[in-house]
């Protein structure tokens, strides 16, 4: 009696810890949407997503910043998704998984995955802004960003291409499929959610950046000319309006609000171009 | 398929050099350091910019230090430096754009209603830890100070007498703003911020209070009139004396023209 009695009991306290540590999470994202809902909507209107900031950003809008921010973006993935995936391919398909190479590149991917950002910051700006004088610059900040999401999305790259199922490689070269062809038509298909959620992992860690990007693409909001202009990000002006500007915080807020509604955008986005490639393959 | 994958990417590449190589031929002048100083420039560059449509004025931030730093090598065409230079600074010219003063804030429920400089001392060396020797509640006390490098403690430090090494708080800020939310979030911290942001945020019905110093009221007028004991000017420097986009610009910067900026962002104008 006691022997069936035990284990029950502590399958219902294993499934409260699982179900209390969901509604956990699920309670702090709601927090914050709610928090940044109540400060911020009342603010957020096409006036503030367009016009240019004024009064150190008190009055105003975000409509350079988000420009800039934009460009960060696309300047971090033209870089780092082809650099990622070529070096993702080569790790999981051209390597042995013990091999002292692989070994070495994965702990250095590691190592750089951790380093906090104000170090990608500080080495950004002597490499890019000083060494290369490309200056404060939106470039410099991008090719910053590009190389704080590499080891990000190098490792989740290699990750899905090496769940790609065995037999389905051997298969190819039974039937005499080159190792390219291989590589184009097998695997980057089958391994294509991990890839896109790699990617939006990046994509996510270049956005929210702030202590990488204040020193390299910079604090002047003006709407850029060029990406070798300085351009302030969004994560940058919340930042600087919430610590550094005397009431700057209902703007802050705003501006966060839009940051995440970003953030959300991209990842329903990805979801739902994941969903339409799942449906693509499963037709094949 | 291919064909137009490579055709994608040319142009992309296409974009990338126009985009490169047109870097606006305008005239830029580059400034960098003090956080304190970079909103109030950012506001007088645009002016400045809209006077003189074939000049750029590009804004960074990232402390006094900094800026020193970058006026010395020619990262910067001009540094912002909110305190006095030093000795060892002489190879650059400073021109004061604006006056700022710098108070000790509590929290507004704290009941004390001013310290004497042994009592500053002693709470920031860490020899009195308790509120009620200097006439408060029976609590710790929490001393929040500068992080290096930031002028604000380098001038707290140089009124007191006092070297880092001495110092032991609790709390180490950056910016401004933060110390302010950091003193407003704890009702038994003490910290030392700009007497203008302060003035703002306390009229704001944020939870400070700003602390007289040696019997003088730490108020914008104070300051203006020279009779607050703490106070600062904050520089625009350049390396040897300005000359060319830069000094028009600090010409510009130290103007009746940009008087109203300086009051907007909490600072004191150098002229009454």
């Amino acid at each position: 009696m006691r022997t069936a009695e035990r284990p029950r009991w502590r399958g219902l306290a294993a499934a409260g810890v699982v179900h209390g540590a969901a509604l956990a999470v699920l309670g702090a994202f709601a927090w914050i949407l709610g928090d940044l809902l109540v400060a911020g909507l009342g603010q957020v209107d096409w006036a503030f997503l367009t016009a240019p900031p004024q009064d150190a950003g008190r009055a105003g809008g975000v409509g350079p910043i988000l420009a800039s921010t934009g460009i960060l973006l696309a300047i971090c993935l033209v870089v780092a998704v082809p650099l990622g995936l070529g070096a993702a391919i080569f790790l999981a398909e051209f390597t042995p998984a013990e091999g002292r190479l692989g070994r070495l590149v994965r702990r250095s991917l590691d190592v750089l995955a951790g380093v906090p950002s104000i170090v990608f910051g500080l080495f950004g700006n002597v490499l890019f802004c000083k060494t290369l004088g490309l200056g404060f610059s939106l470039l410099s900040g991008g090719l910053t960003l590009a190389c704080m999401a590499l080891p990000l999305i190098i490792r989740t790259a290699e990750a899905s291409l090496r769940a790609v199922p065995p037999g389905l490689r051997q298969s190819a070269v039974a039937l005499g499929m080159s190792r390219t062809s291989v590589v184009r038509h097998l695997l980057l298909p089958a391994a294509a959610p991990g890839l896109l959620a790699g990617f939006v992992l990046g994509v996510g860690r270049a956005l929210a950046e702030t202590a990488a990007l204040i020193f390299t693409s910079g604090y002047v909001d003006r709407l850029p000319e060029s990406i070798l202009d300085s351009g302030r990000a969004l994560s940058v002006h919340i930042y600087d309006l919430s610590m550094n500007v005397p009431g700057g915080d209902h703007r802050a807020a705003a501006s966060a609000l839009v940051l995440v509604v970003a953030l959300l955008a991209i990842n329903g986005a990805s979801a739902l171009a994941m969903g339409r490639f799942g449906r693509r393959l499963g037709a094949r | 398929m291919r064909w137009r994958a490579a055709l994608a990417l040319a142009v992309l590449a296409g974009l990338g050099a126009q985009a490169g190589c047109s870097r606006s031929e305008k005239t830029r002048i580059v400034l960098t350091g003090s956080s304190t100083i970079a909103p109030l420039m950012t506001e007088i560059g645009r002016r400045y910019e809209a006077k003189h449509p074939d000049v750029r004025v590009d804004v960074q931030s990232g402390g006094s230090s900094r800026g020193v730093a970058d006026a010395r090598q020619g990262q910067a065409d001009v540094g912002m430096v909110s305190r006095a230079l030093k000795p060892d600074e002489a190879d650059l010219t400073g021109t004061p754009i604006a006056r700022d003063g710098i108070a000790l804030i509590v929290h507004r429920d704290n009941p004390v209603q001013a310290l004497s400089r042994a009592q500053v001392v002693g709470i920031y060396t860490g020899q009195i830890k308790r509120w009620s020797a200097v006439g408060g509640a029976d609590r710790d006390i929490v001393v929040v100070n500068k992080a290096e490098g930031r002028s604000t403690l380098e001038l707290f430090l140089s009124h007191f007498q006092l070297k880092n090494e001495q110092i032991a708080a609790q709390v180490v800020i950056g910016d401004n703003e933060q110390g302010i939310k950091t003193v407003a979030g704890n009702p038994d911290a003490v910290g030392y911020v700009s007497i203008g942001t302060a003035e703002y945020d306390a009229g704001r019905g944020v939870p400070i209070r700003l602390l007289p110093l040696e019997g003088v009221e730490a108020t914008h007028a104070n300051v203006q009139a020279g009779r607050f004991p703490l106070s600062r000017v904050l520089l625009l420097v350049t390396k040897g004396e300005p000359s060319g986009p830069a000094r028009q610009l600090i010409e510009f910067a130290r103007s009746a023209e940009v008087r109203d900026l300086v009051e907007q962002q909490s600072f004191v104008p150098l002229a009454p």
